[in-house]
């Protein structure tokens, strides 16, 4: 892809060793904090851009997914005593399982309204959860046994352990994204998010690559709710299946570059950091003031430049080292 | 039993007109320009601040400011389409989503900051009066709210039928090439279509607040009504989106009191998902995917 | 010789309106085949309904190298040897003409190198090498059909489906055309073409079937369809002939 080439080795390499060793630069665990954030953020958003960055199919109900994933581990840890590294992993085969039934309904509608069947189906999971307390702990949730520094259960003193397994599970998604952007089923979902005729036409089976580029984007959602819940020891159905996860998961990737490897990640960045800034500017008194900023960079980003940041900062490369013709779209080269 | 039933769906009506009227705007903007707002129930939220306001620092009654709600979102309507809708036509489903869903997320959040998070509601003369029939309790400013709704839908569907600008809507609406070929002036026509669908949105938020808290998030509730309304009522189709929108309230009223105080919702939404699974077309008539 | 594709008793209503009535072909393997009548007569709905993107009324009948279409999805169609072509060119407008060519050529085969070889050679075939690396959507619309031929060639089919590749075309570049489908059938390819160009029509055709209000009213070798008296009337009936032949024709 034009822009979005990955960058030489040797690029990624050095990335890599500074995401790892920064946190043991980081004067306090707040920073540690953001940094957790942007590595789980950056996860879901890399794994809903598979659906909705390269197939185009604009979900808008991914904290179903998240949520199962959250629960499916929790249940398991709290009802069985099951080590949530192996719950994390039934958590994303059940989201994944979850996500033909909701996709057999979902992808009937097209557009703007298969945006809306998928938030009607993560609002329908959320209110199961909260009505049917049989099905887990309703309304009031639960916590999860605070374990003190128990690895095998997930469970670390030390902040920056969390902050390392987000960054696997980050790492883990964008080698996914990678491999699959490079091979057949990359073409695949981009030419069936331009057309989804014109892509039958040429042998394409556009409900089974729907299909499966849909449970694997909802498996790693579930893997991300798993974490979460660890990281923050509780569990209900508001937090689980809220809405700002499906917003936040669509916003950083189209913030930082739709169907692009690195957009969701350089997306994240700016969010999480910006949001950061003005909790630290503005106290806890901050509520309608990060979406509100949210919003305005999601507008300005629509009108002005489709691409993104990864936009942005390929036309800084080309005006800096001449080279690639403008282009304000991602463009997909063989 | 049968009285139960039979005030169940007298609710559900009631505040299914207000569906209604969300709805309606909803399918006129998609069936026009062919958009789908995500900030319509924003647009309910204001209209309801705008009542709120001029209720208790003026003294109006909410249903009276209809006079002033009206007018004043048909502008902001216009505003809408010419500064933003327009400038995503075309262009795809990414933009078009997303451009209405930040508005609406920038609203909810602006309101925030502005209003706080507190729920408004006003007291009128008839907020506690009711009129018994049999043994059918209706609160008359549901029943207000109600008739105005269906007086606004009977007026839009006669502009739609009889007026040169209501023909022209309906004619985008149906086969925009055609429309185009006939001489349509589409910036006019998609900004009258847009503010008559605001303005619809603000008259729904006037008449709720009669009766109902106004806060930030109140939109939510009421446009994911409106997006099931749409669906079932088969996209642009502005009969079918009063019709559903009615039975939306019903549904909702009937899950009320048949399944639980808190499972309103989950009727609607399990409804909409079988819906979709037995007729991914909306129930009146065809609409090609 | 065997037949490629046979189609018997295809009907399609949509609502009141007949688009295809009882309408029966065939097409033996390696010839080449013109669809033509006016405009509204139905041959873009039938390649519509032999594809797989609109479903047969009960009764019709679509058997393509022995096996039964009707039924089956467009991509299942295509993977069969079906390949075809829209009559208003559907690019991929945000992958180039590598990559368009490409998702076609994955069809029969999916690693990379092999299919962007053979993306290439579909390229080649239809001249468009030097624009390989264009984004679809900054194409001609002449460029965009050739982009679309070639995807189609791409998917190696047996039978091809050519919806008015030449339409608004120019003498020389109808010539070219009219060279390229020689050669695809030089290939042992058997082609139906919708074409309103007639020059285009004598040159490749074998064989011409003329549809008229959804209904086959001629069929035959070019020379004689083109003077049955039923055939002159509805061109002439339709306003047909006072119609630039090469002029685009929404159908």
């Amino acid at each position: 892809m034009a822009g979005t080439r990955i960058p030489p080795g040797v690029f990624v390499a050095a990335l890599a060793v500074v995401a790892v060793a920064a946190p043991l630069a980081m004067p306090t665990p707040f920073y540690v904090d953001i940094m957790i954030r942007v590595a789980l953020f950056s996860f879901i958003g890399v794994a809903w851009n598979l659906l909705g960055g390269y197939a185009k199919q604009l979900s808008l109900g991914h904290a179903a997914f998240f949520g199962l994933g959250a629960y499916t581990s929790t249940i398991l840890e709290v009802n069985y005593g099951v080590s949530p590294w192996i719950g994390m992993l039934a958590g994303g085969v059940v989201a994944a399982a979850a996500s033909l039934p909701i996709g057999a309904m979902c992808f009937r509608l097209r557009g703007p309204y298969f945006a809306i069947s998928t938030i009607a189906t993560a609002q329908v999971l959320m209110l199961l959860f909260l009505k049917f307390r049989g099905l887990a702990w309703g309304a009031e949730g639960t916590t999860i046994p605070n374990l003190g520094d128990a690895p095998l259960m997930m469970q670390f003193a030390a902040k920056a352990a969390y902050y390392y397994v987000a960054l696997a599970l980050l790492a883990v998604a964008l080698v996914v994204t990678w491999l699959i952007e490079r091979s057949w089923m990359g073409y695949y979902l981009v030419a069936l998010g331009e057309d989804e005729d014109a892509a039958e036409a040429v042998g394409v089976n556009v409900p089974r690559i729907k299909r499966h580029v849909f449970a694997i984007s909802a498996f790693l959602t579930g893997l991300a709710g798993t974490f979460y819940i660890q990281y923050i020891y509780f569990i209900d159905p508001n937090t689980a299946f809220s809405f700002n996860i499906s917003v936040e998961a669509a916003l950083v990737s189209i913030v930082g570059g739709i169907g692009t490897l690195w957009g969701p990640v350089l997306g994240t960045a700016l969010l999480e950091v910006t949001s950061a800034l003005l909790q630290s500017w503005l106290g806890a008194g901050l509520g309608g003031v990060q979406l509100t900023i949210y919003a305005l960079i999601l507008m300005a980003v629509i009108l002005l430049r489709p691409t993104g940041l990864i936009g942005l900062l390929t036309d800084a490369r080309d005006r800096l080292f001449g080279g690639g013709k403008r282009t304000k779209e991602v463009v997909f080269d063989g | 039993m049968l009285i139960t039933l039979a005030q169940a769906v007298v609710n559900g009506l009631l505040i299914g007109g207000i569906y209604a009227l969300v709805s309606i705007g909803v399918t006129l903007i998609f069936g026009v320009v062919k958009v789908v707002n995500f900030a319509q129930g924003e647009f309910v939220m204001l209209g309801m601040y705008v009542s709120f306001f001029l209720a208790t620092r003026l003294g109006m009654d909410p249903i009276v400011s209809l006079v002033v709600s009206v007018p004043v979102l048909f502008v902001l309507g216009m505003l809408l389409q010419h500064y933003l809708i327009r400038r995503v036509l075309g262009l795809g489903d990414m933009p078009q989503i997303f451009l209405t869903f930040a508005l609406s997320l920038l609203m909810m959040n602006v309101a925030l900051m502005a209003f706080s998070a507190n729920y408004r509601t006003i007291q009128t003369a008839y907020s506690n009066l009711a009129l018994h029939f049999g043994g059918l309790y209706v609160p008359v400013p549901k029943l207000i709210a109600f008739a105005v709704a269906m007086g606004l839908s009977a007026l839009l569907w006669v502009f739609l039928k009889t007026t040169d600008l209501g023909k022209a809507m309906r004619a985008a609406a149906q086969n925009y090439d055609v429309a185009m070929l006939m001489g349509i002036n589409p910036d006019r026509v998609f900004a009258v279509a847009v503010g008559i669908a605001i303005a619809l949105a603000g008259a729904a938020g006037s008449l709720l607040m009669a009766f109902y808290p106004a806060y930030p998030m109140v939109g939510q509730v009421f446009v994911l009504m409106a997006f099931v309304a749409v669906v079932l009522g088969t996209l642009g189709n502005v009969t079918g989106a009063l019709i559903a929108g009615l039975m939306m309230g019903v549904a909702e009223s009937l899950g009320i009191q048949f399944v639980g105080a808190d499972s309103g919702m989950i009727v609607v939404f399990v409804m909409f998902l079988v819906t979709l699974m037995i007729r991914p077309n909306g129930l009146f008539g065809g609409w090609a995917r | 010789m065997a037949d490629a594709l046979v189609v018997r008793d295809l009907s399609k209503r949509f609502g009141g309106l007949l688009a295809v009535q009882s309408f029966s072909f065939s097409v033996a393997e390696n010839e080449t085949m013109a669809l033509i009548g006016p405009n509204g007569a139905g041959k873009t709905t039938s390649f519509h309904l032999i594809t797989g993107y609109h479903r047969p009324d009960p009764g019709s009948s679509v058997v393509a190298f022995g096996r039964e279409l009707v039924g089956l999805k467009p991509h299942d169609i295509c993977a069969f040897g079906l390949a075809r072509t829209f009559q208003v060119a559907r690019p991929f407008g945000h992958m180039t003409v590598l990559a368009n060519v490409m998702t076609g050529a994955f069809l029969r085969g999916r690693k990379l190198e092999a299919a962007r070889e053979r993306a290439r050679e579909a390229i080649a075939f239809v001249g468009l090498e030097a624009r390989a690396h264009t984004p679809a959507r900054d194409l001609t619309t002449i460029d965009q059909r050739r982009l679309e031929m070639a995807r189609a060639l791409a998917t190696e089919p047996r039978l091809l489906m050519f919806d008015e590749v030449m339409a608004g075309l120019n003498p020389s570049e109808i010539d070219q055309a009219v060279a390229l489908i020689g050669k695809l059938s030089g290939r042992g390819l058997t082609i139906i073409i919708i074409e309103h160009v007639m020059r285009a029509i004598m040159a490749v055709a074998s064989r011409i079937v003329v549809l008229d209000h959804g209904q086959k009213i001629a069929e035959g070798e070019p020379k004689e369809v083109m003077s049955d008296p039923d055939v002159i009337r509805a061109y002439l009936g339709s306003g047909y002939a006072a119609k630039p032949a090469a002029g685009e024709a929404p159908c």
